[in-house]
């Protein structure tokens, strides 16, 4: 009994997580659509993610940039921090700046949410009443994160370059000339196209653990905050899987 | 709800004040919490030493479903490998576009010292550990538990937020250890396994460049950083509010606050210990 729950629980956990994740692609497609929940939960979903955004990037890029620009200049080349900046913000930076956003402020708020919800047993009213709540809560939800996780990790590409302009030129002394002429020297538009990819899917990933955590909370406070916690954990760990998987199928595409 | 209020001079400059206030009182107590549980975690470790060995017992193993995809250990390796295995793929296909792959292990013994391993074990720290722990507090203050245990007499701070402080403090230091080492098998095994380089050109520029000092520093960044974690979600924990869905909440601004915080607490450490001049010689 005890060794049949230890493996039925997670299995059948997983199970549910890929039906719900199913049902949201279905009903995706086929109308009606819930806009106006749509435009309200990625107005939420922004809201909780801009503050962490901007002082998330701003640390991790001063961090960066000085790391490398330590480098650079033992090699004699401070002139490309340029380069090392657009490459480490582009490449490196982006993507996990806006995993750690998507789940971390995204992915919480929406399941802290939504729990509650649950909690309160406003899904079961709402099926109740004939609406299905994949299509009514879930579906706008996941939507809403896949469309501010492309603009956060667009946030934070600009606001990294610039963060590491101010701190490349005016506290390491590079002729701000040079470091916007090796700005594009090896990352280009493909790499942009590359990080705004992997976004989308950190973005959709995120929504459908959130929204399944939230929709299957059960057993009162102490349940849904384990529920939020563990959304942090599996969402944690399925986008760091996408990022190391969508970078290497990118280096081996632009290669 | 809204309250009419018919006497009300100046709302606007009312509401002005308390929206400049709010948040500024909120620092001023946030700051307090923090003081009073440092000042409590002699009484904490002392007093309540069977409760603090079972909470490190709980954080290394993870409670509740994180235990059945194999605790809090599991979770950091694999974090930490994923970040470490970035080395292997960006750090290589970037060197050999200049014909220098060979320096691949120097990037894994640079970059995941100063920046991957410290910063991925806090995140994971924050993720596991710290908001398993808002999770129990605010549970506990939500079924007002934590009054029932200052009307037994037991300090609460000490008891729950001081204990889990330490416990965070000892945890991190063989979680710190396994996410560095996982990093750096990760970056070795992609580089030399997946990309075919031979394992004696990236030892030798991994052995090379492994500095110990840098290392004793990245540790000590790591307990730095569990102390704040910890302290930043037993607050959100211990003062959750608002039936069930406040501590769904908690969680939540829990982890955006402690994200943020060690992010400012790893850079400003890294430019203390590394300075400038970056402590670094290529030379040798």
């Amino acid at each position: 009994m005890v060794a049949s729950s230890v493996v039925g629980k997670p299995v059948s956990a997983m199970g549910g997580f890929f039906s719900m994740a199913l049902d949201t692609f279905v009903a995706m497609f086929k109308p009606p659509f819930a806009g106006r929940e749509f435009i309200s939960q990625s107005w939420f979903v922004a809201r909780v993610s801009i503050l962490p955004t901007l002082m998330l990037t701003i640390p991790y890029t001063v961090l960066l940039t000085f790391t490398f620009n330590i480098l650079l200049r033992e090699f004699g080349a401070a002139d490309f921090s340029g380069t090392g900046a657009a490459l480490g913000t582009v490449r490196q930076i982006g993507p996990i700046v806006t995993v750690l956003v998507v789940a971390g402020a995204g992915a919480t708020a929406m399941c802290a949410d939504l729990g509650a919800r649950t909690i309160r047993e406003e899904l079961d009213a709402l099926r109740v009443m004939g609406i299905d709540p994949i299509r009514a809560l879930v579906v706008p939800r996941v939507l809403a994160a896949m469309l501010v996780s492309l603009a956060l990790s667009a946030t934070v590409i600009l606001v990294g370059l610039t963060g590491a302009y101010f701190f490349t030129v005016y506290v390491q002394n590079v002729s701000p000339g040079a470091f916007a002429s090796g700005l594009t020297l090896i990352v280009g538009s493909t790499d942009i196209f590359i990080a705004l990819v992997k976004a989308a899917l950190f973005g959709l990933s995120a929504g459908l653990i959130a929204c399944y955590k939230g929709i299957s909370v059960s057993g009162g406070p102490a349940g849904v905050g384990n529920a939020v916690n563990e959304t942090v954990v599996f969402t944690f760990m399925a986008l760091f899987a996408i990022n190391i998987v969508a970078t290497a199928v990118a280096v081996k595409v632009t290669m | 709800m809204t309250v009419s209020r018919p006497h009300s001079q100046f709302p606007w400059l009312k509401s002005r004040y308390q929206a400049v206030a709010g948040p500024w009182n909120d620092i001023g107590v946030q700051a307090k919490f923090y003081g009073r549980a440092l000042r409590s975690t002699f009484e904490g470790v002392t007093h309540y030493r069977v409760e603090l060995l079972r909470l490190i017992a709980q954080m290394g193993l993870g409670a509740g479903a994180l235990i059945l995809i194999g605790g809090t250990v599991a979770i950091v390796g694999f974090l930490t490998v994923t970040t470490g295995a970035l080395v292997a793929v960006q750090g290589y296909t970037d060197f050999s576009e200049i014909g220098v792959e060979a320096l691949t292990g120097f990037a894994s013994a640079f970059f995941n010292v100063r920046l991957i391993a410290p910063a991925t074990t806090a995140i994971a720290l924050s993720a596991t550990i710290g908001a398993g722990a808002t999770a129990q507090l605010g549970a506990m203050r939500i079924n007002e538990e934590i009054d029932a245990l200052e009307v037994m007499g037991i300090r609460s701070m000490a008891y729950l937020v001081s204990t889990r402080v330490v416990a965070g403090l000892i945890v991190v230091i063989p979680l710190y250890c396994v996410g560095v080492l996982a990093s750096f098998w990760a970056a070795r095994f992609g580089t030399t396994m997946l990309y075919g380089q031979s394992t004696g050109v990236y030892d030798h520029y991994f052995r090379t460049f492994l500095n110990p000092t840098d290392l004793f520093w990245s540790l000590g960044q790591c307990v730095a950083l569990a102390v704040v974690i910890m302290l930043v979600h037993t607050y959100y924990g211990y003062n959750a509010s608002g039936g069930p869905s406040g501590v769904g909440e908690a969680v939540g601004r829990a982890v955006r606050t402690s994200l943020i915080v060690s992010a400012f607490v790893l850079v400003m450490i890294s430019l203390a210990v590394y300075g400038q001049s970056g402590n670094f010689n290529l030379a040798g």
